[in-house]
């Protein structure tokens, strides 16, 4: 049995035994509650590896494809600063001062550059949380 | 710290001294079906009944009692005395609320700051569960609830809120100025929860703070005006609660959260409750409001953000100790189902 299963098992146990047996209102709410915890952990250490390696994968073609999107017209110091961090950071706090660094950019950028490099960020973005999905929903 | 180990014997027994310091003129003081309700995220709930004599008269009292836990969600946005404070301003107005009776920040009666207000006679089904979904198909059928429901919201939409002294709460100039304050609240929020960053939520305030609506109507918002927050008697609202996210601000923020596929259940019905056509004619016919769609959809996203604030804010009360209530470690999972709701507003 996988840390997965096992811990599906619990969320299980909590929910169809131990819950209904509880009788009083918020007691009874928290054990439910526990087991529903219990099965997205287990989803989601379950599709972790999985998910590690294609997030790895996809900010790879991320950073590729924005290479030629942010070296065609004026350079924007600060994008090409948080574009540097990212590629070396690799990080969602390095991704998201990229954006944030798109969004103050966005007129020095100009609408059509700005436009074109948010969508492929956004394509990334779509893809990690489908992923993510996969547990959360 | 949460003060949860505190036996509900205990409880009752310190609650009961108290009543008899605020009701001198009364005797023989009893409390009756004292239990603590699994709704709202903020506060300890207890509802409970007073038995008690006044001038040879025996009396029987409803009461619901709401304690600050020291480590609520929101807790630093809505103080127990702002909801006093305005559940007091509301008594005088046409809203059902509760009456407010008395607020106390002496965490020397309770162990923590407490108010204690009128139990209204109704139920508040959650919209979540079966039994809920259930309620408020069968009053949506019987036609008298949804209407209910709209005319209580115009109600909260047109009441003079300066007359009523509501204005502590804060009046935003006209324009932007509601907005911004809304994104900076969250923002605030979002940066005390110390989560981890979350790229789609940059990418969601980036957009908001560059596509913001302006208003110059304002009005009382509640700020989650839907069925679960709503108490209900022989079909009707007989109590808008969960006075928590008030602010003064555009009645198209309520209206957008009205509309919003949040509390739907999966039903075409706003709130699970009311046809969407029916509430865009009663509500405008009721205030004289045009419905802004545009706006509403920009809310919607706003709310977006709200939301994820929330849920970061709960996942991290429980994962750092501070919160006992499991419910709020399940929020972490709903941050995802959040930001994919937003992403498909932008449009991905």
């Amino acid at each position: 049995m996988t840390e997965g299963e096992l811990l599906q098992r619990i969320a299980s146990t909590l929910r169809q035994e131990i819950g209904p047996a509880i009788e009083a209102e918020y007691p009874k709410t928290q054990a439910f509650m526990a087991g529903v915890v219990l099965q997205k952990l287990g989803q989601q250490l379950a599709l972790s590896d999985v998910h590690t390696a294609a997030e790895t994968v996809a900010l790879d073609a991320l950073l590729q494809d924005l290479e030629p999107l942010l070296s065609t017209g004026a350079p924007v110091a600060d994008v090409n600063a948080a574009r540097a961090r990212l590629t070396q950071s690799r990080d969602a706090a390095a991704l998201s001062h990229f954006i944030a660094a798109l969004y103050a950019g966005r007129e020095a950028l100009g609408e059509v550059r700005f436009t074109q490099v948010l969508g492929r960020v956004r394509q990334t973005l779509r893809g990690s949380l489908d992923r993510r999905m996969e547990y959360a929903a | 710290m949460s003060r949860s180990t505190d036996s509900t014997e205990v409880l009752q027994s310190r609650i009961l001294d108290y009543l008899k310091r605020q009701m001198p003129q009364a005797s023989a003081l009893a409390l009756h079906d004292v239990q603590r309700i699994a709704v709202g995220w903020s506060h300890e709930t207890w509802l409970f009944d007073l038995t008690y004599r006044e001038a040879g008269t025996a009396c029987t009292r409803g009461l619901c009692l709401r304690r600050d836990p020291g480590n609520a969600l929101l807790r630093h946005l809505s103080s127990l005395e702002e909801q006093f404070r305005v559940l007091k301003c509301l008594e005088s107005t046409a809203l059902p609320t509760p009456k407010a009776y008395w607020f106390e920040a002496d965490p020397a009666i309770l162990d923590a700051p407490f108010l204690v207000m009128e139990k209204v006679p109704g139920t508040c089904p959650s919209p979540w569960g079966r039994e809920g979904r259930a309620f408020y198909q069968a009053a949506a059928d019987r036609a008298i609830l949804p209407t209910s429901f709209t005319g209580t919201l115009a109600t909260l939409h047109t009441l003079d809120w300066r007359a009523a002294g509501l204005d502590f709460l804060g009046v935003p100039a006209n324009g932007e100025d509601f907005t911004r304050r809304e994104i900076a609240k969250w923002r605030a929020l979002i940066a005390l929860s110390e989560a981890p960053p979350e790229p789609i939520l940059t990418d969601l305030i980036g957009w908001l703070e560059t596509h913001i609506p302006a208003t110059d109507r304002l009005t009382l918002v509640h700020g989650a005006y839907r069925t679960g927050n709503l108490l209900i008697h022989e079909d009707r609202v007989s109590a808008v609660l969960d006075w928590e996210l008030q602010v003064i601000g555009d009645p198209m923020y309520d209206v957008a959260y009205v509309l919003s596929d949040l509390n739907r259940e999966g039903t075409p019905l706003l709130s699970n409750l009311v046809a969407r056509d029916a509430f865009f004619k009663d509500y405008e016919a009721a205030t004289g409001f045009a419905i802004d769609e545009a706006a509403c959809r920009y809310y919607n996203a706003l709310y977006a953000m709200r939301s994820v604030a929330f849920w970061m804010s709960a996942s991290g009360l429980y994962a750092s100790g501070r919160s006992q209530d499991i419910r709020l470690a399940r929020t972490a999972w709903s941050v995802p189902v959040v930001l994919a709701r937003a992403a498909r507003d932008l449009g991905y």
